[in-house]
Order: C-alpha cells, then sequence, then structure tokens
C-alpha cells in the first residue's frame, strides 16, 4: 500500500483563529478514511488545503508524494473532489457537464457510451441524464458530482460531505461504490458527519475537534455505539483538547 | 483544453436567450448603421458628381471674359467622399465639402453636411464606428461580466480547479469566447464595408488598395479596443466577488471610459485650445494680410515682381529690360499680390490647423484614461475622415487656386498688354485651365501621424491582458 495523501504537521490560521492545528496524517492506497468532526473542526480546511485551495501557515500537504505548494498541478492530477454541494452548469444536461469537466480535469476526449455508463452507475435516472441541470435535485447533483470526480480516474477522492443530500439508497449505492474504488487501489478521504457510514465504509475514522485531530480510531474495533459515545465526548467535552488524546 | 472551454461557453451563451437578444441589439444597429451610411454617403457622392459635372460645364462654357473676372468665378475644389466615410464619417461633415478656388481669397471649405442635416438627419450619427465603439463595449461587458464571478459565486470554479483544470486555460478559453464574438461582428461589418468599397470605387483618387489597408488597420484598431475591454471584464469579473458587481464596475467603466470622457475630453480640448469663430479668423487673417504686404517700392516687392515675370515670359529678364517690358502691369500686380497673400494665407491656416491638432493631442493625453479616445482617432485616421485628411485637401485645393489664378494673370499678362482690365479672353481659353484633380492622402499618412494613438491603444489591451493572466494565476480568489 503506498501513501497516497499525507499532511505533515499541517496547520492553517486565519488571523486569530487556528481553523488546523498541526495535523499528521496519511491516507495510503485502497484506504478509506473518514474525518468526523462538528462544523468548523477542521474538516473542509485539510480537503482545501490538499486541493491547494488554502496555503498552509505551516507544515505540507502532499499527494501522491508531492507537496502541494510546490507542484500545484502536479498534485491536482491525482486528486478527484466532491464538494458538499455539487456545482454545475445549469444550462447543460448532466451528461454534458460530465463530458466537459472530465475533458478539462483529463484533456482527453471521452466515450459518450462510458459517461452514460458512468452517470448510471453512480444512479443517476437515465431520465435526467439529457435534461439540464437546472432542475436536478440536490442528490441528482451529487450523483453527477461523484461521476465527475469517478471519471479522472484519480489516485486519491477528496470528498467533503458528499453524503449530504442523497436519499439512503443513493447513499448506500455511493458508498459501495467508494468500497469498490478503494478496493481497486484508490484512496479516499471523507469529511462527514454521517458516524453511521463512516463506521460502514471507513478503514480509520479521525475525530476532529478545533483544528485538532483529536482521535484516530479503526472502526472494525467499535460497534456503532461505542463510535457514537466516543464521538460525543469529544464534542462535549470541554477539557483541554490534550487531555482528550 | 482550451477548444473544449469554448465550446461549452458558447453552448451556454447559445442557450441564454438574453446573450442572443443582444447579440441580435448589436447587428440590428450595426445593419441600420451601414444601410444609412452608405445610404448617406452615396447621395453625397452622386451630389459631388454631379456638382463637379455642373461647375466645369459652367466654366467651359464662359465664353469670352476677362481672365480676372473668370479668377473671381473660378472653380470649386470638392472633396471626394472617403470610400470609408460610411463605416466612420468622422468630422468630414463639419469641416466642409467643397472649396471655392477664388481670386485674392484662400476660402475655408463650405457645405458642413452637419449644419444642413434636418433633425432626422442626426440618424447618421449613428454610424457603424459609433455602434462598435459605444455598443460593442456593452455585448462584451454583458456576455463577460458573469465569466469568472458566475463561476466562483456558482461553485464550479472550485470544482474545475479542484479536478485540475488550469486557470489560465480556464481564462484564455473565456477570454477567446468573450473577445471572439465581439471580434466576429466586428470582422463582418468591416469586411462588408471594405469589400463594398473596394469595388464601387468612382473615380474619388482613392485605390482599392488602399482601402483594403485602411480596412485591415480599421480591423486591427478595433480588434485591439475589445481585447483590451474584453481582458478588462474579465479582470473585474476575476476581482470582484460576485457577478453584480462585476457589472456595476463595469457598467461604470462603461460610462465614464467609453461614454463620458470622449465627449468631456473634446469639450476640455475645445476650452483649451479655443478654434476660432469664422469672424476672429478672417480678421486675423485679414491683419495678418496686411502686415505682410510690402510696400510696392521695396526690394521684396520687387523680387517677387520680378520672378511672377520670368514665370510668365518662361525666361530670366535682364537687369535694364523690365521697365520697357510689353506686359500687361495690372495682372502683374495681381498676381504679385496673391504671391504674396498666399503666403500669409497659408500661414493663417497652418494656425488653424495647428490648433486643431493641439485639440487632438490633448485628448490623446486624456486617451490614457479612456482607449476609446485613441480608438476614435485611429478610426477617422484609418476611414480617411479625421482632420488630417481634410487638411490635405484643403493643401492641394489651395495649390489648384494658386495654379488656376496664375495662369489667369499670366495669360492677361501676356495676352492683354495695353489693356489693363479691359482685356477678354477667348472662349476656348478655359480649355487651358486643368482639372482639379486630387490625390487623397493615402494610409500611410494616417499610420504615421496616429503611431501615438495606436501605441496607447496598445498598452491598454497589453496592460489589459497581463493584469488578467497575472492575477489570473497569482491572485484569483477561489
Amino acid at each position: 500500500m503506498s501513501e497516497l495523501l499525507r499532511a505533515q504537521e499541517l496547520t492553517k490560521v486565519f488571523r486569530s483563529n487556528t481553523a488546523l492545528n498541526a495535523l499528521n496524517l496519511t491516507v495510503n492506497s485502497s484506504e478509506i478514511v473518514c474525518l468526523l468532526g462538528a462544523n468548523g473542526a477542521g474538516k473542509t480546511t485539510t480537503i482545501n488545503l490538499f486541493l491547494g485551495f488554502l496555503e498552509p501557515t505551516s507544515g505540507s500537504a502532499l499527494v501522491g508524494g508531492v507537496e502541494v505548494s510546490e507542484d500545484l498541478q502536479g498534485a491536482r492530477s491525482n486528486l478527484g473532489y466532491v464538494p458538499e454541494q455539487v456545482s454545475l452548469y445549469p444550462s447543460l444536461t448532466g451528461l454534458e457537464n460530465l463530458d466537459y469537466f472530465v475533458r478539462l480535469s483529463s484533456n482527453k476526449q471521452p466515450d459518450e457510451t462510458y459517461l452514460r455508463d458512468l452517470l448510471k452507475q453512480v444512479g443517476l435516472e437515465q431520465g435526467a441524464v439529457d435534461k439540464k441541470v437546472d432542475g436536478y435535485s440536490k442528490g441528482m447533483r451529487q450523483k453527477v458530482g461523484l461521476a465527475i470526480a469517478l471519471a479522472k480516474g484519480a489516485k486519491a477522492l477528496l470528498l467533503d460531505e458528499p453524503l449530504s443530500g442523497l436519499d439512503p439508497k443513493a447513499a448506500n449505492e455511493f458508498c459501495q461504490l467508494l468500497r469498490n474504488l478503494a478496493n481497486d487501489g484508490t484512496a479516499v478521504l471523507m469529511a462527514t458527519h454521517d458516524l453511521f457510514r463512516a463506521k460502514e465504509i471507513a478503514d480509520r475514522i479521525g475525530i476532529m475537534k478545533a483544528g485538532v485531530l483529536v482521535e484516530e480510531l479503526r472502526p472494525e474495533t467499535l460497534d456503532q455505539a461505542a463510535l457514537e459515545q466516543i464521538y460525543l465526548r469529544h464534542m462535549h467535552d470541554d477539557a483541554p483538547v490534550e487531555e482528550a488524546h | 483544453m482550451i477548444g473544449t472551454i469554448i465550446q461549452k461557453e458558447l453552448t451556454e451563451l447559445s442557450r441564454d436567450g438574453r446573450a442572443i437578444g443582444l447579440l441580435g441589439i448589436v447587428s440590428l444597429l450595426l445593419v441600420l448603421g451601414l444601410v444609412t451610411g452608405f445610404a448617406t454617403e452615396s447621395a453625397r457622392e452622386q451630389d459631388i458628381l454631379q456638382a463637379q459635372e455642373d461647375d466645369s460645364s459652367v466654366f467651359l462654357e464662359q465664353g469670352v471674359k476677362n481672365p480676372h473676372s473668370a479668377a473671381h468665378f473660378s472653380r470649386m475644389a470638392h472633396k471626394p467622399i472617403a470610400p470609408l466615410a460610411s463605416f466612420d464619417p468622422g468630422v468630414a461633415s463639419y469641416m466642409g465639402q467643397v472649396i471655392w478656388l477664388e481670386a485674392h481669397y484662400r476660402n475655408p471649405a463650405m457645405f458642413r453636411a452637419a449644419e444642413d442635416a434636418p433633425e432626422l438627419s442626426r440618424l447618421e450619427n449613428f454610424s457603424v464606428a459609433g455602434v462598435l465603439t459605444l455598443i460593442l463595449p456593452l455585448l462584451i461587458i454583458l456576455t463577460g461580466y458573469g465569466s469568472i464571478a458566475s463561476e466562483r459565486e456558482r461553485g464550479t470554479l472550485r470544482q474545475l480547479v479542484g479536478s485540475g483544470t488550469s486557470l489560465k486555460d480556464l481564462l484564455l478559453g473565456k477570454f477567446a469566447v468573450i473577445a471572439g464574438i465581439a471580434f466576429a461582428v466586428l470582422a463582418l461589418v468591416v469586411i462588408l464595408v471594405t469589400g463594398f468599397s473596394a469595388l464601387s470605387l468612382t473615380e474619388s483618387g482613392y485605390t482599392a488598395s488602399d482601402i483594403v489597408l485602411r480596412g485591415l488597420s480599421l480591423l486591427l484598431v478595433y480588434g485591439l479596443y475589445i481585447a483590451g475591454l474584453a481582458a478588462l471584464t474579465l479582470l473585474v469579473s476575476m476581482l470582484v466577488r460576485e457577478a453584480k458587481t462585476a457589472l456595476l464596475v463595469m457598467l461604470g467603466v462603461w460610462v465614464v471610459a467609453v461614454v463620458g470622457l470622449p465627449r468631456l475630453s473634446a469639450n476640455i480640448a475645445e476650452q483649451v485650445y479655443p478654434s476660432p469663430d469664422a469672424g476672429t479668423f478672417w480678421e486675423d487673417t485679414r491683419a495678418s494680410l496686411q502686415a505682410n504686404r510690402p510696400g510696392s517700392e521695396s526690394a521684396e516687392y520687387l523680387a517677387v515682381e520680378r520672378e511672377v515675370i520670368e514665370r510668365a515670359l518662361g525666361r530670366d529678364l535682364r537687369a535694364d529690360e523690365l521697365d520697357d517690358l510689353p506686359i500687361n502691369s495690372a495682372a502683374v500686380r495681381l498676381e504679385v499680390s496673391e504671391v504674396i497673400d498666399a503666403e500669409a494665407f497659408n500661414a493663417s491656416y497652418a494656425e488653424l490647423f495647428e490648433n486643431y491638432e493641439k485639440q487632438k493631442q490633448l485628448r490623446r493625453v486624456l486617451s490614457i484614461f479612456s482607449p476609446t479616445i485613441a480608438l476614435q482617432h485611429l478610426s477617422r485616421a484609418y476611414s480617411g475622415t479625421d482632420v488630417s485628411a481634410h487638411e490635405h485637401f484643403s493643401i492641394e485645393a489651395e495649390r489648384q487656386r494658386n495654379t488656376i489664378v496664375r495662369i489667369m494673370n499670366e495669360d492677361m499678362m501676356i495676352n492683354g498688354v495695353g489693356q489693363s482690365f479691359g482685356y477678354v479672353a477667348p472662349a476656348e481659353f478655359w480649355e487651358a485651365v486643368p482639372e482639379f484633380s486630387y490625390q487623397p492622402s493615402t494610409v500611410t499618412l494616417a499610420w504615421n501621424e496616429s503611431v501615438i494613438d495606436l501605441l496607447i491603444l496598445f498598452c491598454w489591451g497589453l496592460a489589459a491582458t497581463v493584469a488578467v493572466f497575472w492575477f489570473g494565476t497569482n491572485r484569483v480568489r477561489i
């Protein structure tokens, strides 16, 4: 298993607010790591630092051994990204959106059948594929977003609350897809609030609080209730973070 | 990658009814400008051809007459319509179309179309150049203000960049679409006007190659203008947070730089270097003529007198020959005064045109804040409808006046010995006076005189383009 995502003492400070404090984290190929935490815990900041949307205050983020701040395009070429709110072009159809993003990210002319299969794979209704995205629900957009990330064939996937807005069936299919991708060697880092899904698919779970990775867990060692207890203890723990370790 | 971006942008635009509507309006205005431009200039050209014909037949058929009377009656010099006047009428309508080539006076051009135009004809000011200068920027602004800002607002910019799309390629693709649409409209119009003008050449003195070069020059400068505005629109769209702010900022830029400053610059230039009214100009010119006239016994006068006689006889005079020479002395005096006064007239007109040049230079300074001013200068220069083109005509017409008057005076000098003003020339004499064969200034003159305007416009375009790509790759907020 090779190391595809690595955060070394990764820190981001916005004025006086430390959004991420000396994060050390690795995600290997074929591994799914879920980051749990309340809003403002530092999950999205971590993803943004890997994507190069933010410059670290100190420390480094590496993608496939490439330091993001040194070779942004090189690092991004290995990444697939699904944001919480998948943004698409409203006047284009789902298929056209997918085609556009795939062409730009891979610089290749994708086969239409392949794209249709991808949309089918992520569970987008066949009738919606050729309709303008303008009328899509949030869940449908998420599916197209996932298809975009899958189509690129990225070595590592960064997912920021991707399950938000998906119906249970689609969420289940989505998790299955992620598992399949991981089995094929993709590294997945997913920020989520969904403890149930995290427990279901993650190889490791990181709990974040106030910019600090306060605990790393292996879900196979716990049941759902134990995970919830640990999570809630951290969320309601007013004790200094160091003590929580 | 850029091709993909262009294709997607065009698909989006084609599905956006507002963009299509706007393009339709701009096209309609351009068609209106083209039709009215061609109609107006064709009508003027016909009028000129007719007037030239009438003037020629009246002059040739005036019968036996004293040449000096004929010199007062004289000819009209008609300024040919610049072939690209239908594209940009420039200042031609305000400078006058015909110069009366009269003995003793260098007259200003008369028949200013702008003064004679009824209210409805003011529509002709809505020229192709006017639409391209004023309205085309709106098309650029309205198709481009949301280029980056809307992507950012929607979140697609983040998604694109996150998936590895190069921001530089994205900007290049969007720039190509915004500028490309406007340039396609421009190219179509310029090709139409240039092609039509080159194919329908009359005996105006212009050549097809000159018209084509003028058309290409117009394509270049309007292209630079479009590129600069497209880059500026992209830059603003990239720097502000929301698309509506980008629209407001760019509309502000349009009001100030495209509409306001060009008009204001003309007013400022007129205030700083006021153009003399006709009364003042003639008063000053008369004073200058008086001051310039030497006494009839002065060495200067006598030198001119000798030169005039020698030129009429076509040989040098001996030192003692002048007093006994069989020559019409009244005609000699007339020609001497013509030669002496021509110098003062030329100085007065040179001062007048120098004042126009100063106004232009001041507007040029202000064009640092508005590329539209530089573009207007270039557009008029390349269309052959600027002050320089008129000055060229005015100088050539004066040369023709000097020739006509000299021929009249010399005929009277040699053939009217002892008859003073009682001499009459035979009816066929008038055919000896050459027709005014005006060769308009070529595009080379326009190129030479508008280097600075071109440089200013180029710097504008370059600065905006460099800024958009520098900010785009270094400072853009995702």
